[in-house]
Protein backbone atom coordinates (compact mmCIF):
# COMPACT_ATOMS: atom_id res chain seq x y z
CA UNK A 1 0.00 0.00 0.00
CA UNK A 2 2.84 2.30 1.14
CA UNK A 3 4.43 1.76 -2.31
CA UNK A 4 1.30 3.00 -3.96
CA UNK A 5 0.70 5.76 -2.29
CA UNK A 6 4.34 6.56 -3.00
CA UNK A 7 3.98 6.52 -6.38
CA UNK A 8 0.76 8.01 -6.58
CA UNK A 9 2.66 11.22 -4.95
CA UNK A 10 5.33 10.54 -7.75
CA UNK A 11 2.37 10.95 -10.05
CA UNK A 12 1.02 13.79 -8.57
CA UNK A 13 4.98 15.74 -8.70
CA UNK A 14 5.50 14.91 -12.06
CA UNK A 15 1.99 16.30 -12.95
CA UNK A 16 1.95 19.63 -10.54
CA UNK A 17 5.90 19.94 -11.54
CA UNK A 18 5.74 19.40 -15.51
CA UNK A 19 2.11 21.41 -16.08
CA UNK A 20 3.79 25.43 -15.96
CA UNK A 21 7.31 24.08 -17.18
CA UNK A 22 5.63 21.84 -20.06
CA UNK A 23 4.22 25.67 -21.20
CA UNK A 24 7.56 27.21 -20.26
CA UNK A 25 9.00 24.73 -22.50
CA UNK A 26 7.09 25.59 -25.55
CA UNK A 27 7.18 28.96 -25.08
CA UNK A 28 11.16 28.99 -24.78
CA UNK A 29 11.16 27.19 -27.67
CA UNK A 30 8.90 29.70 -30.36
CA UNK A 31 11.52 32.14 -28.98
CA UNK A 32 14.62 30.54 -29.61
CA UNK A 33 13.33 29.59 -32.89
CA UNK A 34 12.41 32.82 -33.39
CA UNK A 35 15.60 34.54 -32.64
CA UNK A 36 17.34 32.19 -34.51
CA UNK A 37 15.20 32.67 -37.68
CA UNK A 38 15.81 36.39 -36.83
CA UNK A 39 19.31 36.52 -37.35
CA UNK A 40 19.93 34.76 -39.97
CA UNK A 41 18.09 37.01 -41.76
CA UNK A 42 19.68 39.54 -40.80
CA UNK A 43 22.80 38.50 -41.21
CA UNK A 44 22.02 37.73 -44.83
CA UNK A 45 20.72 41.36 -45.16
CA UNK A 46 23.91 42.27 -43.82
CA UNK A 47 25.88 40.23 -46.50
CA UNK A 48 26.94 42.43 -48.94
CA UNK A 49 28.65 39.55 -50.87
CA UNK A 50 25.30 38.08 -51.89
CA UNK A 51 23.22 39.05 -54.75
CA UNK A 52 20.08 39.84 -54.61
CA UNK A 53 18.13 37.42 -55.83
CA UNK A 54 20.04 34.69 -53.43
CA UNK A 55 19.93 36.58 -50.83
CA UNK A 56 16.17 36.82 -50.93
CA UNK A 57 15.90 33.02 -51.92
CA UNK A 58 17.80 32.29 -48.72
CA UNK A 59 15.54 34.90 -46.40
CA UNK A 60 12.52 33.56 -48.01
CA UNK A 61 13.75 29.63 -46.95
CA UNK A 62 14.58 30.87 -43.41
CA UNK A 63 11.04 32.25 -43.43
CA UNK A 64 8.71 29.91 -44.68
CA UNK A 65 10.14 27.02 -42.24
CA UNK A 66 7.92 29.24 -39.50
CA UNK A 67 4.99 30.74 -41.67
CA UNK A 68 2.10 28.58 -42.26
CA UNK A 69 1.01 31.11 -45.43
CA UNK A 70 -1.20 28.32 -46.30
CA UNK A 71 -3.12 29.04 -43.31
CA UNK A 72 -2.80 32.68 -44.11
CA UNK A 73 -4.20 32.20 -46.95
CA UNK A 74 -7.22 30.93 -45.99
CA UNK A 75 -7.46 33.39 -42.96
CA UNK A 76 -7.67 36.45 -45.23
CA UNK A 77 -10.27 34.56 -47.42
CA UNK A 78 -12.69 34.81 -44.23
CA UNK A 79 -16.04 33.22 -44.77
CA UNK A 80 -15.76 33.06 -48.81
CA UNK A 81 -12.84 30.56 -48.63
CA UNK A 82 -15.68 27.77 -47.93
CA UNK A 83 -17.96 28.79 -50.52
CA UNK A 84 -14.92 28.55 -53.07
CA UNK A 85 -14.39 25.08 -55.14
CA UNK A 86 -11.10 23.77 -54.39
CA UNK A 87 -9.42 24.35 -57.76
CA UNK A 88 -9.48 28.24 -56.92
CA UNK A 89 -8.22 27.83 -53.75
CA UNK A 90 -5.15 26.29 -54.93
CA UNK A 91 -4.85 29.11 -57.06
CA UNK A 92 -5.86 31.53 -54.37
CA UNK A 93 -3.50 30.33 -52.31
CA UNK A 94 -0.60 30.23 -54.95
CA UNK A 95 -1.16 33.75 -55.81
CA UNK A 96 -1.85 34.98 -52.46
CA UNK A 97 1.48 33.67 -50.90
CA UNK A 98 3.47 34.93 -53.86
CA UNK A 99 2.11 37.85 -53.24
CA UNK A 100 3.19 38.53 -49.21
CA UNK A 101 6.11 37.22 -49.60
CA UNK A 102 7.03 39.66 -52.13
CA UNK A 103 6.01 42.51 -50.14
CA UNK A 104 7.45 41.01 -47.31
CA UNK A 105 10.79 41.03 -49.00
CA UNK A 106 10.15 44.69 -50.74
CA UNK A 107 10.11 45.27 -46.81
CA UNK A 108 13.11 43.97 -46.54
CA UNK A 109 15.04 46.78 -49.00
CA UNK A 110 13.93 49.42 -46.45
CA UNK A 111 16.09 47.50 -43.77
CA UNK A 112 18.91 49.86 -43.01
CA UNK A 113 20.37 49.56 -39.08
CA UNK A 114 17.32 48.70 -36.84
CA UNK A 115 17.74 46.11 -34.59
CA UNK A 116 15.10 43.97 -33.62
CA UNK A 117 14.21 43.29 -30.13
CA UNK A 118 12.27 39.76 -29.14
CA UNK A 119 10.79 39.54 -26.21
CA UNK A 120 9.88 36.15 -24.77
CA UNK A 121 6.93 34.13 -26.17
CA UNK A 122 4.12 33.76 -24.31
CA UNK A 123 1.02 31.30 -24.67
CA UNK A 124 -2.04 32.84 -25.09
CA UNK A 125 -4.37 29.26 -25.51
CA UNK A 126 -3.12 25.70 -25.85
CA UNK A 127 -1.96 25.94 -29.32
CA UNK A 128 -1.45 29.40 -29.72
CA UNK A 129 1.47 31.92 -28.85
CA UNK A 130 2.65 35.35 -29.26
CA UNK A 131 5.74 36.44 -29.30
CA UNK A 132 6.57 40.09 -29.23
CA UNK A 133 9.33 42.30 -31.17
CA UNK A 134 10.44 45.39 -31.54
CA UNK A 135 11.95 47.22 -34.41
CA UNK A 136 14.72 49.69 -33.31
CA UNK A 137 15.53 52.44 -35.35
CA UNK A 138 17.55 56.15 -34.45
CA UNK A 139 13.75 57.84 -33.62
CA UNK A 140 11.19 55.29 -33.34
CA UNK A 141 10.25 51.76 -31.87
CA UNK A 142 8.01 49.43 -34.04
CA UNK A 143 6.25 46.89 -32.00
CA UNK A 144 5.26 43.71 -34.36
CA UNK A 145 3.62 40.60 -32.34
CA UNK A 146 3.94 37.22 -34.21
CA UNK A 147 1.20 35.15 -33.60
CA UNK A 148 2.08 31.50 -33.79
CA UNK A 149 -0.15 28.02 -33.95
CA UNK A 150 0.91 24.85 -33.11
CA UNK A 151 0.46 22.78 -36.14
CA UNK A 152 -0.15 19.18 -36.11
CA UNK A 153 3.61 18.20 -37.99
CA UNK A 154 5.52 21.62 -38.43
CA UNK A 155 5.23 22.63 -34.67
CA UNK A 156 4.71 26.46 -34.16
CA UNK A 157 3.96 28.75 -37.12
CA UNK A 158 3.02 32.22 -37.28
CA UNK A 159 -0.21 32.58 -38.43
CA UNK A 160 -0.01 36.02 -38.46
CA UNK A 161 2.01 39.29 -38.07
CA UNK A 162 0.38 42.63 -36.50
CA UNK A 163 2.50 45.58 -37.11
CA UNK A 164 1.24 48.63 -34.74
CA UNK A 165 -1.86 47.30 -33.91
CA UNK A 166 -2.61 46.44 -37.87
CA UNK A 167 -3.05 42.95 -38.34
CA UNK A 168 -1.84 41.80 -41.76
CA UNK A 169 -4.25 38.88 -41.86
CA UNK A 170 -7.63 40.92 -40.79
CA UNK A 171 -6.01 44.06 -43.39
CA UNK A 172 -6.07 41.67 -45.89
CA UNK A 173 -9.64 39.93 -44.65
CA UNK A 174 -11.64 43.00 -45.23
CA UNK A 175 -9.87 44.04 -48.75
CA UNK A 176 -10.77 40.64 -50.04
CA UNK A 177 -14.11 40.89 -48.56
CA UNK A 178 -14.58 44.44 -50.30
CA UNK A 179 -13.47 43.31 -53.81
CA UNK A 180 -15.41 40.31 -53.80
CA UNK A 181 -18.40 41.84 -53.54
CA UNK A 182 -18.41 43.59 -56.63
CA UNK A 183 -15.44 40.81 -58.45
CA UNK A 184 -15.65 36.90 -58.99
CA UNK A 185 -13.22 35.11 -57.32
CA UNK A 186 -11.42 34.36 -60.76
CA UNK A 187 -10.82 37.89 -61.06
CA UNK A 188 -9.64 38.68 -57.65
CA UNK A 189 -6.87 36.12 -58.39
CA UNK A 190 -6.48 37.79 -61.55
CA UNK A 191 -5.82 41.29 -59.28
CA UNK A 192 -3.43 39.76 -57.13
CA UNK A 193 -1.06 38.28 -59.64
CA UNK A 194 -0.76 42.03 -60.72
CA UNK A 195 -0.49 44.19 -58.08
CA UNK A 196 0.71 47.17 -59.74
CA UNK A 197 -2.76 48.23 -61.09
CA UNK A 198 -5.00 47.92 -58.18
CA UNK B 1 -12.33 -2.40 -2.08
CA UNK B 2 -10.10 0.74 -1.24
CA UNK B 3 -7.15 -0.77 -3.18
CA UNK B 4 -8.83 -0.82 -6.31
CA UNK B 5 -10.05 2.77 -5.63
CA UNK B 6 -6.26 3.73 -5.14
CA UNK B 7 -4.97 1.92 -7.81
CA UNK B 8 -7.39 3.70 -10.30
CA UNK B 9 -6.23 7.17 -8.62
CA UNK B 10 -2.94 6.45 -9.60
CA UNK B 11 -3.25 5.06 -12.80
CA UNK B 12 -5.16 8.00 -13.70
CA UNK B 13 -2.36 10.14 -11.75
CA UNK B 14 0.62 8.57 -13.57
CA UNK B 15 -1.19 9.36 -17.07
CA UNK B 16 -1.74 12.81 -16.54
CA UNK B 17 1.87 12.67 -15.23
CA UNK B 18 3.04 11.19 -18.30
CA UNK B 19 0.62 13.30 -20.67
CA UNK B 20 2.21 16.06 -18.67
CA UNK B 21 5.91 15.43 -19.06
CA UNK B 22 5.32 14.47 -22.82
CA UNK B 23 4.01 18.07 -23.16
CA UNK B 24 7.72 19.40 -22.63
CA UNK B 25 8.75 17.35 -25.49
CA UNK B 26 8.84 18.24 -28.81
CA UNK B 27 6.48 18.14 -32.28
CA UNK B 28 3.64 15.82 -32.51
CA UNK B 29 3.26 15.99 -28.15
CA UNK B 30 0.16 17.45 -26.95
CA UNK B 31 -0.03 19.68 -24.08
CA UNK B 32 -1.51 18.19 -20.57
CA UNK B 33 -5.55 18.78 -19.79
CA UNK B 34 -6.45 19.03 -23.15
CA UNK B 35 -10.07 17.31 -23.62
CA UNK B 36 -10.43 14.58 -25.71
CA UNK B 37 -12.59 16.73 -28.20
CA UNK B 38 -9.74 19.51 -28.97
CA UNK B 39 -7.61 16.55 -30.00
CA UNK B 40 -10.41 15.12 -32.18
CA UNK B 41 -11.17 18.71 -33.62
CA UNK B 42 -7.20 18.77 -34.77
CA UNK B 43 -7.05 15.36 -36.28
CA UNK B 44 -8.07 16.01 -39.30
CA UNK B 45 -5.27 15.70 -41.90
CA UNK B 46 -3.54 18.97 -43.09
CA UNK B 47 -2.34 20.11 -46.35
CA UNK B 48 0.96 20.05 -47.19
CA UNK B 49 3.46 22.90 -47.97
CA UNK B 50 3.78 21.54 -51.46
CA UNK B 51 0.20 22.98 -52.07
CA UNK B 52 2.49 25.81 -53.35
CA UNK B 53 3.71 23.67 -55.80
CA UNK B 54 2.10 23.93 -59.75
CA UNK B 55 0.72 20.25 -59.14
CA UNK B 56 -2.66 19.50 -59.69
CA UNK B 57 -2.63 15.96 -57.06
CA UNK B 58 -4.77 15.91 -54.47
CA UNK B 59 -3.10 16.24 -51.67
CA UNK B 60 -5.17 17.47 -48.42
CA UNK B 61 -8.05 15.92 -49.13
CA UNK B 62 -10.03 17.23 -45.88
CA UNK B 63 -8.88 20.46 -45.49
CA UNK B 64 -12.38 21.50 -45.25
CA UNK B 65 -12.97 23.87 -42.25
CA UNK B 66 -10.32 21.95 -39.79
CA UNK B 67 -9.71 25.23 -38.32
CA UNK B 68 -12.69 26.64 -37.61
CA UNK B 69 -13.03 24.48 -34.73
CA UNK B 70 -9.59 25.77 -33.50
CA UNK B 71 -11.27 29.41 -33.08
CA UNK B 72 -9.53 31.26 -35.98
CA UNK B 73 -12.82 33.17 -37.01
CA UNK B 74 -13.42 34.37 -33.57
CA UNK B 75 -10.22 36.09 -33.40
CA UNK B 76 -10.46 38.19 -36.64
CA UNK B 77 -13.84 40.22 -37.16
CA UNK B 78 -15.97 39.59 -40.28
CA UNK B 79 -15.71 42.55 -41.98
CA UNK B 80 -18.41 45.42 -41.46
CA UNK B 81 -19.05 46.64 -44.69
CA UNK B 82 -22.46 47.33 -44.34
CA UNK B 83 -23.23 50.34 -46.06
CA UNK B 84 -24.24 52.11 -42.97
CA UNK B 85 -20.60 51.78 -41.53
CA UNK B 86 -19.00 53.68 -44.35
CA UNK B 87 -21.54 56.83 -45.68
CA UNK B 88 -18.47 58.75 -46.91
CA UNK B 89 -16.75 56.17 -49.17
CA UNK B 90 -17.43 57.52 -52.69
CA UNK B 91 -15.67 61.11 -51.24
CA UNK B 92 -13.27 59.31 -49.09
CA UNK B 93 -12.19 57.16 -52.42
CA UNK B 94 -11.79 60.41 -54.57
CA UNK B 95 -10.02 62.35 -51.54
CA UNK B 96 -7.92 59.24 -51.19
CA UNK B 97 -6.76 59.17 -54.78
CA UNK B 98 -6.11 62.88 -54.57
CA UNK B 99 -3.82 62.44 -51.41
CA UNK B 100 -2.17 59.97 -52.69
CA UNK B 101 -1.56 61.62 -56.12
CA UNK B 102 -0.32 64.29 -53.69
CA UNK B 103 2.15 62.44 -51.91
CA UNK B 104 3.44 60.39 -55.37
CA UNK B 105 4.02 63.83 -57.50
CA UNK B 106 4.65 66.42 -54.87
CA UNK B 107 5.43 65.54 -51.39
CA UNK B 108 7.80 62.71 -51.91
CA UNK B 109 9.89 64.42 -54.66
CA UNK B 110 10.02 67.11 -52.16
CA UNK B 111 11.13 65.55 -49.94
CA UNK B 112 13.53 63.53 -51.63
CA UNK B 113 15.22 67.02 -53.16
CA UNK B 114 15.69 67.96 -49.28
CA UNK B 115 16.71 64.89 -47.94
CA UNK B 116 19.84 64.89 -51.39
CA UNK B 117 20.21 68.97 -49.63
CA UNK B 118 20.27 68.21 -45.84
CA UNK B 119 22.43 65.80 -44.11
CA UNK B 120 21.10 62.75 -42.15
CA UNK B 121 22.00 64.31 -38.79
CA UNK B 122 20.64 67.59 -39.56
CA UNK B 123 17.32 65.95 -40.49
CA UNK B 124 17.02 64.06 -37.49
CA UNK B 125 17.70 67.30 -35.06
CA UNK B 126 14.83 68.86 -36.98
CA UNK B 127 12.37 66.40 -36.68
CA UNK B 128 13.56 66.03 -32.60
CA UNK B 129 12.92 70.00 -32.52
CA UNK B 130 9.28 69.54 -33.68
CA UNK B 131 8.43 66.37 -31.54
CA UNK B 132 9.57 68.42 -28.62
CA UNK B 133 7.19 71.55 -29.74
CA UNK B 134 4.30 68.84 -29.18
CA UNK B 135 5.11 68.40 -25.76
CA UNK B 136 1.98 70.37 -24.80
CA UNK B 137 -0.21 67.95 -26.90
CA UNK B 138 1.48 64.92 -25.01
CA UNK B 139 1.15 66.49 -21.60
CA UNK B 140 -2.65 67.55 -21.64
CA UNK B 141 -3.45 64.40 -23.05
CA UNK B 142 -1.80 62.24 -20.62
CA UNK B 143 -3.11 64.17 -17.44
CA UNK B 144 -6.83 63.55 -19.08
CA UNK B 145 -6.35 60.31 -19.21
CA UNK B 146 -4.97 60.32 -15.89
CA UNK B 147 -1.70 58.71 -17.20
CA UNK B 148 0.00 60.49 -14.56
CA UNK B 149 3.19 58.56 -14.72
CA UNK B 150 3.55 59.37 -18.29
CA UNK B 151 2.29 63.03 -18.31
CA UNK B 152 5.74 63.01 -15.32
CA UNK B 153 8.11 61.38 -18.03
CA UNK B 154 6.99 63.76 -20.80
CA UNK B 155 8.03 66.61 -18.68
CA UNK B 156 11.14 65.44 -17.71
CA UNK B 157 11.90 65.01 -21.39
CA UNK B 158 10.90 68.50 -22.38
CA UNK B 159 13.06 70.07 -19.36
CA UNK B 160 16.10 67.49 -20.24
CA UNK B 161 15.89 68.76 -24.15
CA UNK B 162 14.85 71.81 -24.59
CA UNK B 163 18.02 72.24 -22.18
CA UNK B 164 20.59 69.75 -22.55
CA UNK B 165 19.41 68.99 -25.36
CA UNK B 166 19.76 72.58 -27.36
CA UNK B 167 16.20 73.24 -27.71
CA UNK B 168 14.76 69.84 -28.49
CA UNK B 169 17.01 69.75 -31.49
CA UNK B 170 18.75 66.92 -29.68
CA UNK B 171 17.47 63.47 -27.71
CA UNK B 172 19.46 63.15 -24.54
CA UNK B 173 16.54 62.46 -22.53
CA UNK B 174 15.62 58.79 -24.26
CA UNK B 175 19.50 58.43 -24.97
CA UNK B 176 21.00 59.44 -21.75
CA UNK B 177 17.90 58.96 -19.15
CA UNK B 178 16.11 56.33 -21.07
CA UNK B 179 12.78 58.42 -21.44
CA UNK B 180 10.16 57.62 -23.51
CA UNK B 181 7.99 59.34 -25.89
CA UNK B 182 4.54 58.82 -24.85
CA UNK B 183 2.11 60.12 -27.88
CA UNK B 184 -1.39 60.75 -26.77
CA UNK B 185 -3.66 63.32 -28.56
CA UNK B 186 -7.51 64.26 -28.23
CA UNK B 187 -8.76 61.61 -30.20
CA UNK B 188 -6.85 59.45 -27.98
CA UNK B 189 -8.13 60.62 -24.92
CA UNK B 190 -12.10 60.43 -26.08
CA UNK B 191 -11.45 56.98 -26.74
CA UNK B 192 -9.82 56.29 -23.81
CA UNK B 193 -13.16 56.96 -22.58
CA UNK B 194 -15.05 55.26 -24.79
CA UNK B 195 -15.80 57.65 -27.65
CA UNK B 196 -15.79 55.71 -30.76
CA UNK B 197 -14.97 56.64 -33.69
CA UNK B 198 -17.97 57.27 -35.92
CA UNK B 199 -17.65 57.37 -39.47
CA UNK B 200 -14.33 57.12 -41.41
CA UNK B 201 -13.59 60.61 -43.69
CA UNK B 202 -10.36 61.21 -45.20
CA UNK B 203 -9.16 64.59 -45.06
CA UNK B 204 -7.50 66.36 -48.01
CA UNK B 205 -3.43 66.17 -47.06
CA UNK B 206 -3.74 64.54 -43.52
CA UNK B 207 -5.42 61.21 -44.81
CA UNK B 208 -7.41 58.88 -43.25
CA UNK B 209 -9.72 60.09 -40.02
CA UNK B 210 -12.84 59.38 -38.59
CA UNK B 211 -15.40 61.66 -36.73
CA UNK B 212 -13.77 61.87 -33.20
CA UNK B 213 -10.12 62.09 -34.70
CA UNK B 214 -11.10 64.99 -36.93
CA UNK B 215 -13.21 66.60 -34.44
CA UNK B 216 -9.97 66.29 -31.82
CA UNK B 217 -7.79 67.88 -34.28
CA UNK B 218 -9.19 71.43 -33.03
CA UNK B 219 -8.27 70.67 -29.58
CA UNK B 220 -4.73 69.54 -30.58
CA UNK B 221 -4.53 72.45 -32.76
CA UNK B 222 -4.77 74.93 -29.97
CA UNK B 223 -2.27 72.87 -27.84
CA UNK B 224 0.08 72.80 -30.31
CA UNK B 225 2.35 75.75 -30.47
CA UNK B 226 3.83 75.55 -34.10
CA UNK B 227 0.36 76.94 -35.09
CA UNK B 228 1.24 80.20 -33.25
CA UNK B 229 0.66 83.29 -35.30
CA UNK B 230 3.77 85.01 -33.81
CA UNK B 231 6.40 85.73 -36.36
CA UNK B 232 9.29 87.49 -35.71
CA UNK B 233 10.54 90.35 -38.40
CA UNK B 234 13.39 93.17 -38.27
CA UNK B 235 12.14 96.70 -38.07
CA UNK B 236 14.85 99.45 -37.94
CA UNK B 237 17.51 96.72 -36.62
CA UNK B 238 15.22 95.94 -33.60
CA UNK B 239 13.19 92.52 -33.33
CA UNK B 240 9.65 93.16 -33.68
CA UNK B 241 6.81 90.52 -32.74
CA UNK B 242 4.06 90.46 -34.59
CA UNK B 243 1.20 87.90 -34.12
CA UNK B 244 -1.18 88.50 -36.67
CA UNK B 245 0.94 86.48 -39.75
CA UNK B 246 -1.23 83.77 -40.98
CA UNK B 247 1.11 82.36 -42.79
CA UNK B 248 3.75 81.68 -40.44
CA UNK B 249 1.96 77.83 -39.25
CA UNK B 250 1.26 76.80 -42.71
CA UNK B 251 5.03 77.91 -43.33
CA UNK B 252 5.93 75.74 -40.51
CA UNK B 253 3.74 73.04 -40.90
CA UNK B 254 5.36 72.53 -44.40
CA UNK B 255 9.11 72.05 -42.94
CA UNK B 256 7.50 70.01 -40.43
CA UNK B 257 6.00 68.00 -42.30
CA UNK B 258 9.08 67.81 -45.85
CA UNK B 259 11.30 67.00 -43.20
CA UNK B 260 9.33 64.19 -41.55
CA UNK B 261 8.58 62.76 -45.10
CA UNK B 262 12.05 62.79 -45.53
CA UNK B 263 13.01 60.54 -43.04
CA UNK B 264 10.74 57.65 -44.21
CA UNK B 265 11.26 57.51 -47.84
CA UNK B 266 10.08 54.39 -49.22
CA UNK B 267 7.74 53.74 -46.29
CA UNK B 268 4.45 54.57 -48.02
CA UNK B 269 4.80 52.81 -51.44
CA UNK B 270 6.20 50.02 -49.46
CA UNK B 271 3.06 49.62 -47.38
CA UNK B 272 0.65 50.59 -50.43
CA UNK B 273 2.20 47.09 -51.52
CA UNK B 274 -0.05 45.18 -49.17
CA UNK B 275 -3.23 47.02 -50.58
CA UNK B 276 -5.39 45.62 -53.02
CA UNK B 277 -7.70 48.04 -53.00
CA UNK B 278 -6.27 51.36 -51.78
CA UNK B 279 -9.40 53.33 -49.90
CA UNK B 280 -10.16 50.33 -47.75
CA UNK B 281 -6.59 49.18 -46.86
CA UNK B 282 -5.70 52.78 -45.52
CA UNK B 283 -8.68 52.88 -44.13
CA UNK B 284 -8.03 49.67 -42.30
CA UNK B 285 -4.84 49.88 -41.55
CA UNK B 286 -5.87 53.53 -39.58
CA UNK B 287 -8.37 52.18 -37.40
CA UNK B 288 -6.35 49.35 -36.44
CA UNK B 289 -3.61 50.89 -35.04
CA UNK B 290 -5.66 54.09 -33.72
CA UNK B 291 -7.53 51.49 -31.70
CA UNK B 292 -4.32 49.86 -30.79
CA UNK B 293 -3.27 53.77 -29.59
CA UNK B 294 -6.00 54.10 -27.30
CA UNK B 295 -5.72 50.53 -25.98
CA UNK B 296 -2.29 51.17 -24.81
Amino acid sequence: MRHFTLTALLGLFLLVGFVPFSHADEAAKITAQTKEKVTNVIDYLRDTSLDKEDRNAKILAEVESIFDFNLMARLSLGKKWKKTKKKLRKQFVKVFVKRIQQSYLEKLDLYTDEKIEIEDAKLTKKKRAELKTYLVSKDDKKEMIYKFHKHKKRGWLVYDVNILGVSFVQTYRSQFAGVLKDKSMKELIEDLKNPDQS
Amino acid sequence: MKSTARSLLLALLLTLGGAAWLGAAPEGSRLPGQGPLLVQASEDSEEDDSELDEDEDEEGEDEEDEFDEEGFDDEFAEPAEEEGSDPLSGYNRVMTGFNDGFYTYVLDPTARGYRWAVPEGGRRSVNNFFRNLLYPVRFVNNVLQFKLKNAGEETGRFLINSTVGLFGLFDPAKSWFGLEERQEDFGQTLGHYGVGGGFHIVLPFLGPSNARDTVSLYPDFLTDPTNSKFVVRKENGDHVLYGDNKLAPIGTKVVEVVNYTSLHIGEYDNLKKDAVDLYPFLRDVYEQNRNKKIAE
